[in-house]
């Protein structure tokens, strides 16, 4: 017997009551970054019904991704495939609804029209590449969710149009730890030593949280937000939400 | 006048006491506390209580006291 509302796709989503399914369904979303958490991310967002997702990431699929990416298969790995690709055709294939405009580029290389996004996504492994989503976001009003992973510990944190942002939360070892990354950078390829200990629940879980913050924003819920950073240890199932202050000396306010 | 706090290190539950002056910064302490503990170079923070203390900040500006505990929190840059 067919259940009630069997024929909606997004009947179950409507029954939430706070997600608000026709602007999820019209909105666009940018990801930055189809690795472990880009991959879960861009998940969500289809089967949460966005419409269209730009979809940016340089790098292609190795065998080293395989223990934590949904979307990536052992040809992809052994015929260098790229990300972006892989993931947007993948999700495309979870819902026909969705749009996912893959952009293989470094996301500092791609040149973007920033008002057409609804929610910026981070799934990204540097520094560098946060700074570059962070101001932008600021710059265009985009609201704007981060995540990180490293082995079993994780973040989000949500930088609003107003409010603290990205930098505001950042101290020298970030920037030690870019400086490094810059000195590891030759050519095409970034080189990190030792490579970070990842695992598929840690990413899916960040990626699952960073999806519902958007979808929260998408619908008008931003005072259900994270405010304004929560970090995760998977080992002692502890979750912790900080608040943070606006740093006067932070290039991103102010201006 | 010097102030003393706990570090508490988020990784593995173990404390550090530490003598401050009024002018050490938060990311002064992040240091030091990373260095006792031998941490890997990477990014981390510092909360006390609910609130993610500013690097820049001194122990005067943010309000530091006698016997504060507070967190140093490794901030994952992986995605």
């Amino acid at each position: 017997m067919a259940q009630p509302g069997g024929d909606d796709r997004w009947d179950r989503s409507r029954r939430l009551g706070w997600i608000d399914v026709d602007s999820v369904l019209e909105s666009h979303c940018l990801v930055v970054g189809a690795g472990a958490l880009g991959n879960e991310t861009v998940k969500n967002l289809a089967l949460s019904g966005v419409g269209k997702v730009t979809l940016v990431d340089m790098d292609h699929v190795e065998l080293s991704n395989l223990n934590r990416c949904l979307f990536f298969s052992d040809r992809d790995a052994s015929g260098k495939a790229a990300k972006a690709d892989v993931v947007a055709q993948g999700a495309m294939r979870l819902s026909s609804h969705c749009e996912v405009l893959p952009f293989v580029s470094r996301i500092e290389e791609t040149d973007l029209d920033w008002t057409g996004f609804d929610v910026v996504f981070g799934c990204l492994d540097n520094i560098k590449a946060r700074l570059h989503l962070n101001s932008h976001s600021r710059h265009h009003r985009v609201p704007y969710v981060d995540a990180g992973t490293d082995g079993s510990r994780g973040k989000i944190q949500v930088v609003r149009r107003e409010g603290p942002c990205l930098q505001c939360s950042m101290n020298r070892s970030h920037y030690q730890v870019l400086e490094r990354r810059f000195s590891c950078t030759a050519g095409d390829f970034t080189y990190y030593e030792p490579p970070m200990a990842a695992e598929v629940t840690t990413t899916a879980t960040m990626a699952a949280m960073q999806v519902k913050e958007g979808l929260k924003i998408l619908s008008g819920r931003e005072d259900g937000c994270i405010r304004d950073v929560m970090f995760y240890d998977a080992m002692s199932n502890e979750s912790l939400v900080l608040e943070l202050d606006i740093d006067e000396d932070c290039p991103n306010h102010g201006m | 006048m010097t102030i003393e706090v706990t570090i508490r290190n988020a990784e593995n539950g173990s404390n550090l006491n530490m003598e401050l002056e009024p002018h050490t910064t938060i990311e002064d302490i992040i240091e030091g506390a990373a260095e006792f503990w031998h941490k890997e170079a990477g990014a981390y923070v510092l909360r006390r209580g609910k609130k993610l203390l500013k690097g820049q900040s001194t122990v005067m500006d943010a309000g530091l006291k006698n016997e504060d505990v507070l967190e140093l929190i490794p901030d994952p840059e992986g995605g």
